[in-house]
């Protein structure tokens, strides 16, 4: 999907903290906290998101909570609006919007429409309040097997829905009461934050990583248990009840892997603190580097606290079909899945769907033999093509070899460390034809990071990335100019 | 000693008062309010500790407690939850403590206060609250009146039987108590048989040993217990809403999910459930299967396995504006840009509830009505439905309560049901000119009732045609409701589901799209899918047609949550293009099919002389099913539904449709006709047994009556109790249009 800007949502200064971070959650609020912020010794470690506090202008048609939603919408639509008004195409529009800001895999369309589902119509009986039948077993026998879970798992254990975005909506409203929250490592995939507010009314209370290395830690944005822990305790002074943890593995915009290593000490802060722990694992069959060694959490033996630990995963990603609307949901936890699955009735997805996914979770050999192995090729190839291309540009990024993108540093290209600046080097890439999609968006706190998605057809990428050569190459001429007045820019809802 | 002995009746009543505390006299005299034997024996068997049930149901009734203890839970809870009934009177309630002659009735008090903390630390399931509160009210008055009785008793000691405030207040503590047990029956399990609950847990030790917050879970736990809630592990995962959301669920589709694990099948299971009571249209399988194999039904593109528009594929969206255009007759082509396409009519109502109204505020919607908005409002949104309750009887005057004084009425005016509020609307002037007619008048008293009640109205619901009635609203009246809407600057959602199901070619359905000029149309927002239409319920997909730019552009955000696959936006925008097929095949062959089914079933209740209400329109017939009913009450029209289900046949009960008056079921006719007729033998099984039944029951209370009556030391006493409840009861009934 489109990443999802978001405006600073941080508490005023004027609380009284007991944490010594406290006076630094409005950092980037105003030029004086800026000044705060790039004082190495005072890091911001956690935030608490509060949508309410985004917006504030009331409609006369609309409720609150309307508003509100109607304000995640609008801020959404920039980008996505624009692409969608001037879309790239070979042939009929070379000059359109080449969207690298969408994290969808279009390297895979002909394999899977080369497998052309049996048609099958059903349409006596309505799906029913349950997404039930034969595409629960499928799930969970496709789960066993390329999860690589000890045992097999069980097809009751399975939630069918449309999609990881309900699951998360109906996670939250289940677990959490109104104003709870989760923890959620970032920058991260920002969505999240909307498909857990919309019904639900969770927050979600960041937990910042640095892309500095410091102390024992090995690699930039790294998660450590620390780190955990100090946002917990930051939100629970604030007076903020924390009911779980959500992990995306492989991550995203990171493009990180937990190791089980890491993966088992987060599942144990989580069970100490009788946290639910949300794994989405919506990635996992794109890991295409196979010395990564990624390990799904259901492959852990022995989980601390498998009552509580959550698995999602969707087709939107791995089978390249974000448009089918399918995400499913492991949980040990009967309560939690007889929850979710009463709200199916909101998020059925249709009959003959099920059927075609059941079939297509079922052929094992077209997956193992053809799909994956291609899929994984095409994905390395344009990886490797967008890597080099970054390198001869100067620009340094991260990516681990998992997922569809690139987390890229443009630091360098922003005159001045502010989200503002970002926000316009990205309108200049749109600018010139080419969508990405800004840090901010991830609630990453450094401003100045991107994420590229490399996973579409060579004549796309290869222009995409002689566009953004071009912003940045005359991007990086500005840069040593001084700083321009753009700072005083508004910082209203962007539109 | 009166006294008392009605208050152990109350909890007889509620089945949570076990047997053996009482002695036998008590549990007869329990069946003179005509309790079903088959409810309370039921409850009783389970497992929980006595002691908990009755200590809770009597703290809730502010009425047993412990002398350390009695000035407690009645005023704060109150102050809690601002119950506003005026005179919380725990000073009759006190004095009941005191009048207690057997302080041995008060077990397990430590248990109690846990309850109690409960209660004031966590104000969960405050309808139900809100209810026994209303219910301790009463029954602290009814204590009242009859403490001021035995005084003047004492004084004239000759005089017997009761004075006309006593009378009234019993109906309205029968009337309560049978919305209370209705919604903890039936409101929880939606009409699943009885069945002794599973095992529990040592539920006492847990509360002992854990925190205050978790205790309130363990309430939920007791009641889902009581309410035969399947799962009785409830753990302390959920967070409350959760648990709630289940146990709505559970309750709501248990009859549909056991149909769907032993379904009728006319060679391979002849004795499955045949499932009348979801509205599905199943009588053109044949045309679309054939029209949804076609070739032109399984093109694959990229850009349907793509992420699109989340208002829906722009393509759908031109397709349904155009196919409204058509179809609702629009003056003018209806914009693309204000349609929002979403995976079913459930989640459109869902999401438009959460953008126009904030938690707790509140949509009118005439009763019966649709259940499944019920539903929809509650689950996701938190949003409250007034009833606007319509009455049967066409009548140009006024239904008399039997309360004798207003303030009595006014009390009675309103209280919560489920999670909904429910304002009782004492229909004064209104004239019917036919059953379940819907007027302004009716809708400004709910409105003002509502208001009163300090809810916060924000819309109006409307069904046409009509859900479960089968009316159509003509032009004329819907556009006074429009109007009424605009004068209040309400909202008016519109589902018209069943638009294109009007099979009776005499009449005339108009859609509110088709108005020339709206009353206020930025407030005016139409619903329409095709599982009725169409019968493709399984396609999951609906759509919103609003002028309102703001609204659909909020909706839009729902598209995240309520997306349609790619796929099936493209085979729907293929099948509601194809005019002509619809035109010439699909929609005169429906109909002519629905209306042979509709003969069938009609004829099939006009010769067995069921009344019915069927207007030519949607897939079902309303019928009356009250006669069969003895007592009138929501307890036996569950019954009667349990009876039906016992014979393999599901209907809809009135209930489920917020219907006010008992004895009405929704009969879906849209089956074929070998199905229907084996349907309708069930029927009539079930209808026969509840008639015999009915004959034996009389002789039997004849003959009880008479073993009774023999023994009793004080006869007369006894027999004027008798007639002071029967009688209530059946005010109750006259009063429910009976």
């Amino acid at each position: 999907m489109f990443t999802l800007p978001q405006k600073e949502s941080r508490k005023p200064t004027t609380c009284p903290g007991s944490v010594s971070t406290r006076g630094l959650h409005s950092i980037y609020g105003d030029g004086l906290e800026r000044e705060a912020a790039r004082k190495p010794d005072q890091k911001l470690l956690y935030g608490v998101g509060d949508p309410t506090a985004m917006f504030s202008s009331d409609s006369p048609h609309l409720s609150s909570r309307g508003s509100i939603i109607k304000w995640f919408w609008d801020s959404a639509e920039e980008g996505y609006r624009t692409y969608h008004m001037d879309e790239y195409d070979e042939d009929r529009n070379p000059g359109g919007i080449i969207n690298l800001g969408t994290s969808e895999n279009k390297l895979c369309f002909d394999l899977l429409s080369r497998r052309r589902p049996r048609s099958c119509v059903d349409v006596g009986d309505s799906a029913g309040p349950h997404c039930e039948g034969i595409l629960r077993e499928e799930v969970a026998s496709f789960l066993s097997f390329y999860c690589k879970s000890p045992a097999p798992l069980k097809p009751e254990n399975v939630v069918v829905l449309n999609g990881c975005a309900s699951l998360f909506s109906a996670l939250a409203t289940v677990l959490c009461e109104v104003g709870e929250a989760f923890l959620i490592p970032a920058p991260y995939y920002g969505a999240i934050t909307q498909h857990v507010y919309l019904y639900g009314n969770v927050r979600l209370v960041c937990v910042y990583l640095d892309s500095e290395v410091t102390g024992l830690e090995t690699h930039p944005f790294q998660l450590t248990v620390d780190k955990l822990e100090m946002a917990l305790q930051g939100a629970i002074s604030e007076g903020v009840k924390v009911k779980g943890l959500i992990l995306i593995n492989p991550q995203n915009p990171l493009g990180d892997i937990y190791s089980p290593g890491e993966l088992r000490e987060y599942l144990e802060f989580a069970k100490r603190h009788a946290l639910h722990v949300m794994v989405d694992e919506v990635y996992m069959l794109s890991v295409f580097e196979e010395s990564v060694g990624y390990r799904s959490v259901l492959s852990l033996e022995g989980l601390p606290d498998p009552q509580k630990t959550h698995v999602m995963w969707a087709t939107s990603k791995d089978f390249g079909m974000s448009g089918l609307r399918f995400g499913t949901l492991y949980t040990e936890n009967q309560d939690v899945a007889t929850a979710v699955a009463s709200l199916c009735r909101y998020h059925g997805l249709s009959g003959f769907v099920q059927y075609q996914m059941a079939q297509l979770l079922r052929d094992r050999d077209w997956i193992n033999q053809v799909y994956l192995p291609e899929n994984h090729a095409r994905l390395k190839a344009a990886h490797t093509y967008v890597s080099e291309e970054l390198r001869a540009l100067g620009v340094p990024f991260l990516s681990h070899g998992a997922g569809f993108f690139i987390w890229v540093d443009l630091r360098k290209f922003l005159p001045e460390a502010t989200f503002e600046e970002e926000r316009l080097l990205w309108r200049r890439f749109l600018e010139n034809k080419v969508l990405l999609s800004f840090g901010k968006a991830f609630e990453c706190k450094e401003p100045g990071w991107f994420r590229l998605v490399f996973s579409d057809k060579a004549h796309r990428l290869r222009l995409g990335m002689q566009r953004i050569r071009q912003v940045l190459e005359g991007k990086s001429q500005v840069a040593e100019d001084p700083p321009s007045c753009q700072t005083q820019e508004p910082r209203g809802p962007h539109r | 000693m009166d006294l008392l002995c009605d208050l152990d009746e109350l909890l007889i009543f509620f089945g949570l008062q076990m047997p053996d505390l009482h002695n036998e006299a008590k549990i007869r005299d329990s069946t003179i309010l005509k309790i079903p034997l088959k409810f309370t024996e039921s409850v009783t068997l389970s497992s929980l500790e006595p002691c908990d049930s009755t200590c809770m149901i009597a703290q809730w009734l502010g009425l047993k407690a412990t002398p350390d203890y009695e000035s407690g839970l009645d005023i704060d809870l109150l102050e809690r939850l601002s119950f506003s009934a005026g005179s919380s009177q725990p000073d009759e309630a006190h004095m009941s403590i005191q009048s207690r002659s057997n302080p041995s009735d008060i077990p397990h008090m430590s248990d109690g206060q846990v309850w109690d903390q409960a209660f004031r630390n966590h104000s969960i399931h405050t309808c139900l609250m809100e209810m026994v509160l209303s219910l301790q009210q009463a029954v602290a008055d009814h204590i009242t009146q009859l403490a001021t009785r035995h005084q003047q008793q004492d004084l004239v000691p000759e005089e017997q039987g009761h004075n006309q405030p006593i009378w009234g207040q019993e109906a309205l503590l029968g009337r309560l108590m049978f919305q209370m047990v209705n919604h903890l029956q039936f409101g929880a399990t939606g009409g699943q048989k009885f069945q002794p609950p599973c095992p529990s847990e040592d539920s006492k030790g847990d509360v002992r040993s854990r925190e205050q917050a978790q205790v309130s879970k363990q309430i939920y736990k007791i009641f889902y217990q009581l309410t035969n809630f399947e799962d009785t592990s409830i753990n302390y995962v959920l967070s409350n809403r959760g648990v709630e959301t289940s146990a709505l669920y559970h309750g709501s589709f248990q009859d549909y999910n056991t149909y769907q694990g032993n379904k009728y099948h006319e060679d391979k299971n002849t004795s499955g459930f045949i499932n009348l009571g979801t509205s599905e249209n199943k009588l053109c399988t044949d045309l679309l299967t054939e029209r949804l194999s076609r070739s032109d039904m399984n093109y694959i593109d990229d850009d349907l396995l793509q992420y699109s528009d989340w208002r829906g594929q722009p393509f759908l969206r031109e397709e349904v504006a155009q196919f409204l255009t058509y179809y609702c007759k629009a003056p003018a082509p209806l914009d693309p840009e204000n349609v929002v396409v979403l995976n079913g009519c459930s989640s459109v109502f869902s999401a438009l509830a959460t953008v126009l109204c904030d938690p707790g505020e509140a949509f009118l919607v005439p009763t019966p009505t649709y259940s499944d908005f019920v539903f929809s409002a509650h689950l996701y949104a938190k949003v409250d439905l007034v009833p606007v309750d319509l009455e049967s009887q066409v009548s140009t005057g006024s239904l008399p309560l039997l309360s004798p004084s207003r303030n009595e009425e006014s009390r009675l005016g309103s209280f919560q049901v489920g999670n909904s509020q429910v304002v009782f609307i004492f229909q004064v002037s209104d004239a019917n000119t036919h059953p379940f007619q819907l007027t302004v008048d009716k809708l400004e008293q709910a409105l003002l009732n509502a208001k009163l009640e300090g809810k916060k109205v924000r819309g109006l619901v409307l069904i046409n045609p009509q859900n479960p009635l089968g009316h159509i609203y003509s032009q004329d009246s819907l556009m006074e409701y429009l109007e009424f809407a605009k004068k209040h600057s309400l909202h008016v959602i519109i589902d018209e589901i069943y638009m294109l199901s009007v099979f009776d070619e005499s009449i005339t359905f108009r859609s509110v799209l088709s108005m020339e000029s709206l009353p206020d149309p930025n407030k005016t927002h139409m619903i329409w899918g095709t599982s009725k239409d169409f019968g493709i319920s399984g396609f999951r997909f609906g759509t919103l047609y609003t002028h309102n730019k703001e609204v659909a552009l909020a909706m839009s955000s729902f598209g995240y949550l309520h997306g349609i696959s790619g796929i099936t936006q493209y085979k729907l925008h293929r099948l509601l293009q194809d005019r002509e097929w619809i035109d010439n095949v699909y929609l005169p062959t429906n109909h002519s099919r629905l209306q042979e089914a509709h003969r069938f079933i009609t004829n099939e209740l006009k010769s067995s002389k069921i009344p019915f209400l069927s207007h030519g329109s949607g897939l079902y017939v309303w019928i009356s099913l009250r006669k069969y009913l003895d007592p009138c009450t929501f307890e036996e029209e569950l019954l009667l539904h349990c009876r039906f289900l016992d014979k393999k046949l599901i209907l809809s009960c009135g209930k489920t449709f917020m219907c006010k008056e008992p004895g009405w079921f929704r009969l879906v006719f849209a089956a074929t006709p070998l199905l229907l007729k084996h349907a309708m033998q069930r029927f009539y099984t079930v209808l026969v047994e509840q008639e015999q039944d009915w004959v034996v029951k009389q002789l039997e209370d004849a003959i009880n009556q008479e073993v009774e009556d023999l023994p009793a030391s004080d006869a007369s006493q006894s027999y004027s109790r008798e007639v002071i409840l029967t009688s209530g009861l059946e005010g109750c009934c006259s009063d429910l249009g009976l």
